[in-house]
């Protein structure tokens, strides 16, 4: 079944001539002439999206599915090179402890040591488990590994701070400087006093979600090779260019001298946008080795030090009046991001509490720091809001989804929640829904619940190259890279709909900072930064063509167009008058020839067509919202939570691949999973030291856990293209909390909703119903 | 053809040129309305250069409000 459900513009793409076709404001529906901009339908582009595309829309597999599935893509933990080492990272056992000695020499002598260096000193402080002290490069990865175990450390171990409680007690030891807390967010609009005067109704809770690692399948990590002064990194990256001036600024050498490339990408959801420190350690140690080295990290690694979404907690009071409309919002938040790093977030998340106040404290706590990860900040607010919007819905006995409505802020093309609501609303079948606490008889509780997301999704500064060469071959090299997104895919649709050929005979080159530059991929802004390139440059490539052809068929370029998998050469305006020259020899008008796009590349000779783009205004747009809806059943006697079904109501902009859009849909649900009932950084209260650094003790979904998932894609192609990679991992887990609490007829205020905290809060409300 | 530059509504050019953010390598494009949506927050993961950590070369936070040459931080370019 088609997912594409059609949106406020649906049929109403820009047109090919926008300059001349402008679409009559007046045609648009009341949502769309309240947008405010950028959110506003392109600005007559050169090249604009084609009013009725061949491809783009349509549903194509990924072409670099094939190499994946059979293992010949090779990602830079496959790759190896001629006399290669391994390379290994020492790392602080202890959270928080001070370097008194530090003996290396039987490491140095070690079989296969070919390099050492310590990055640290005696006197030097560690302020949590796994932080660099070391590293080593040797012929094999046991040589390697056997030699890190002979490095003598001796520590004065200090007290560590591994939970926020602990780091903010008045008594907590003062770990960081100048604190262990930083105040951070405060804010306040309206008249609070008069908001909670004016509630019917007040919900006091505590919320709280927990610290989630990123998990990428492929760790990070690279293999370095020097050629004299200049260094080739294969790097498991989000960024080849932001990379390659990371190399350059952390080893202080020219970026000219560094080449990044990353041709696949296993996963970073916003956790690699560097080299990192083991990308630097791994540089210094190839140089000193005068060898390339392999400097991958494990799964242990990945948990403790390559970034982490942070904790969030928030003691909330809000107030809602008799009518349902909320009056009121009164919080104090706090988090970690581990050992110096923030941890705040919107809060409330997108519904309108006219009269708000909120404080935010970072808690430092002796652990990994955070980074970016997918949609930072969003699915805390996201479930803090929900659940509490959820309670204050039974508070004055509304439907909770009509409540929402109620409380939504103004509609636009980039604020459709209140047209989306009743979308997935139909297809989860909402109105079976019973009140909180499902009356049906036996242990297995079934619950409806619901949320909202937004998100940006904007892009720019996109460049790319394109070549047509005389056998046919279209090449665009674009500095960009696909991190496991379908980025490869779209752009080759992209190009193939612009010059009218297929997906296959378009060969796109990515993943090398000597490709023309292209920015970072985070923020779901890839697709928005790089498509717009790709319509561009293969546009200006189809001129350039064109011309190159005109003179050598005698026509006016204006005569020549793209036809599918041709050129077509149209009669003249005046060969076409019935009494043309043509016309007179022939008695009829003449008609359009096509040449095969083969024949008419073969006009080119010896020297091919190429050009430069770059991303142009009026192709992408930013602002997106969607919808979900979960439903779950719970066994009220071992507390397991089996989600049965989400529903994701989504849009973003002009949608260039279906099949690739709704995948990221399908891995952003699995995440928001995984945040509500799964995934979650234990750390031992004594020594900060984490106890399931693995993928066996920290829990992830399997193929059993994975619910149902139905994807209605929304289409605006008036908007442009905008990204899709975040937004549906945000409202999964306040959607699935909400189920809960509907099946079971109890609040849990806190993530995972792991059996352990369901049994328990049953046995505190005495039960369900 | 202008070139469109990183944009971010914390980090301005006046902080340590050691300081870095996602967003000086993502180029995103300011959404005006989103703060219809939620009151500004800073969900940043700052990083220097240095240490490549969210500490500093002086063992304190990286964050551009102490980022800054010329601060009370030594370690600042």
């Amino acid at each position: 079944m088609d997912s594409r459900a059609p949106g406020p513009g649906a049929g109403r793409r820009a047109p090919e001539n926008a300059h001349d076709r402008i679409p009559d404001p007046g045609s648009r529906s009341p949502q769309v002439a309240e947008v405010q901009a950028p959110a506003r339908p392109p600005q007559h582009p050169k090249y604009p999206w084609p009013e009725k595309p061949r491809l783009i829309g349509t549903r194509i597999s990924r072409l670099d599915g094939p190499l994946k599935v059979s293992g010949r893509a090779k990602y830079s933990y496959d790759i190896a090179r001629p006399g290669m080492l391994y390379g290994r990272i020492l790392r602080s056992p202890h959270a928080h402890a001070r370097l008194k000695s530090i003996d290396a020499a039987a490491a140095e002598k070690a079989p296969g040591v070919k390099a050492l260096l310590i990055t640290i000193k005696p006197g030097d402080k560690i302020l949590y488990p796994g932080e660099e002290i070391g590293a080593l490069a040797a012929a094999t990865e046991q040589q390697a590994a056997d030699a890190l175990r002979l490095i003598k450390l001796e520590w004065d171990v200090l007290p560590a701070l591994a939970t926020v409680e602990q780091a903010m007690r008045p008594e907590a030891p003062q770990v960081f400087t100048p604190a262990n807390t930083r105040r951070g967010t405060a804010q306040e609009d309206g008249d609070l006093a008069a908001g909670f005067t004016a509630a019917a109704h007040i919900v006091e809770g505590t919320y709280s979600t927990q610290v989630q690692t990123h998990t990428s399948l492929e760790t990070h990590g690279s293999v370095c090779e020097w050629n004299g002064d200049n260094l080739t990194a294969w790097v498991s990256t989000q960024a080849v260019h932001g990379t390659r001036e990371g190399f350059a600024a952390g080893l202080k050498i020219p970026q000219a001298n560094v080449r990044v490339i990353t041709e696949f990408m296993g996963g970073g959801f916003g956790s690699k946008f560097g080299p990192d420190i083991q990308g630097l350690l791994c540089a210094r140690v190839a140089k000193a080795a005068n060898a390339p080295v392999k400097m991958m990290l494990d799964r242990k690694e990945e948990h403790l030090v390559t970034g982490n979404r942070p904790s969030a907690f928030a003691r909330v009071r809000a107030g809602v009046a008799a009518d349902g409309k909320l009056t009121a919002f009164d919080a104090q938040t706090w988090g970690t991001g581990g050992a110096g790093a923030g941890s705040d977030y919107p809060l409330p998340y997108i519904y309108t509490f006219p009269n708000r106040r909120r404080t935010h404290t970072d808690v430092y706590i002796n652990a990994g720091q955070q980074r970016a990860m997918r949609a930072p900040g969003h699915p805390q607010g996201c479930f803090v809001t929900e659940v509490l919007m959820d309670e204050l819905a039974d508070r004055i006995r509304m439907d909770p989804m009509e409540f929402r409505i109620r409380n939504l802020p103004a509609p636009g093309p980039n604020a459709m929640w209140a047209k989306y609501f009743p979308m997935g609303a139909e297809r989860i079948n909402w109105k079976s829904r019973h009140v909180t606490g499902d009356p049906a008889p036996g242990p297995i509780k079934r619950g409806l619940g619901c949320s909202a997301n937004r998100w940006g999704g904007a892009g720019q500064g996109a460049r790319a190259h394109c070549e047509i060469t005389a056998d046919g071959s279209v090449v665009m090299r674009c500095g960009t890279q696909d991190i496991g997104t379908g980025n490869r895919t779209i752009m080759a649709m992209v190009v193939a709909e612009t010059l009218g050929l297929e997906v296959s005979q378009v060969t796109i080159e990515i993943g090398d900072s000597n490709h023309p530059f292209a920015p970072g991929s985070g923020g779901s802004t890839t697709a928005a930064a790089v498509m717009p390139a790709m319509r561009v440059t293969a546009g200006k490539a189809r001129d350039a063509l064109f011309e190159r052809m005109a003179p050598q068929l005698g026509v006016p370029i204006e005569q020549i167009s793209i036809g599918v998998g041709t050129v077509v050469v149209s009669p003249s305006t005046r060969d076409s008058l019935p009494d043309g020259p043509a016309a007179a020899r022939s008695g009829q008008p003449p008609a359009s020839r096509s040449i095969s796009w083969r024949d008419a590349c073969r006009l080119l000779g010896t020297v091919p067509v190429s050009v430069d783009g770059q991303w142009e205004r009026g192709l992408s747009a930013g602002g997106t919202s969607g919808v979900q809806f979960a439903e779950v059943e719970v066994d009220i006697e071992t507390g397991i939570t089996k989600v049965k079904k989400i529903v994701c109501v989504q849009d973003c902009g002009l949608i260039v691949d279906l099949k690739t859009a709704e995948t990221q849909c399908y891995g952003g649900i699995i995440s928001g999973l995984n945040y509500a009932v799964f995934e979650e950084r234990i750390l031992d209260r004594n020594t900060a030291n984490m106890v399931n650094p693995n993928m066996e003790w920290y829990h992830m979904a399997g193929p059993s856990d994975i619910p149902e998932i139905d994807v209605v894609l929304v289409d605006q192609p008036e908007r442009g293209v905008i990204g899709i990679g975040e937004p549906p991992a945000v409202a999964t887990a306040a959607a699935v909390a909400n189920a809960i609490r509907n099946a079971t007829g109890v609040t849990l205020r806190s993530i995972p909703i792991t059996p352990d905290k369901l049994l328990a809060e049953l046995q505190r409300a005495g039960g369900t119903n | 053809m202008d070139t469109p530059k990183p944009s971010s509504p914390l980090v301005n050019e006046h902080h340590c040129n050691n300081l870095r953010h996602k967003g000086m390598y993502v180029m995103s494009v300011p959404d005006p309305d989103e703060f219809k949506f939620y009151d500004r927050y800073d969900a940043t993961a700052y990083w220097c250069t240095c240490t490549q950590k969210a500490l500093g070369p002086d063992g304190l936070s990286v964050h551009p409000t102490t980022c800054k040459p010329g601060g009370q931080r030594g370690c600042c370019e």
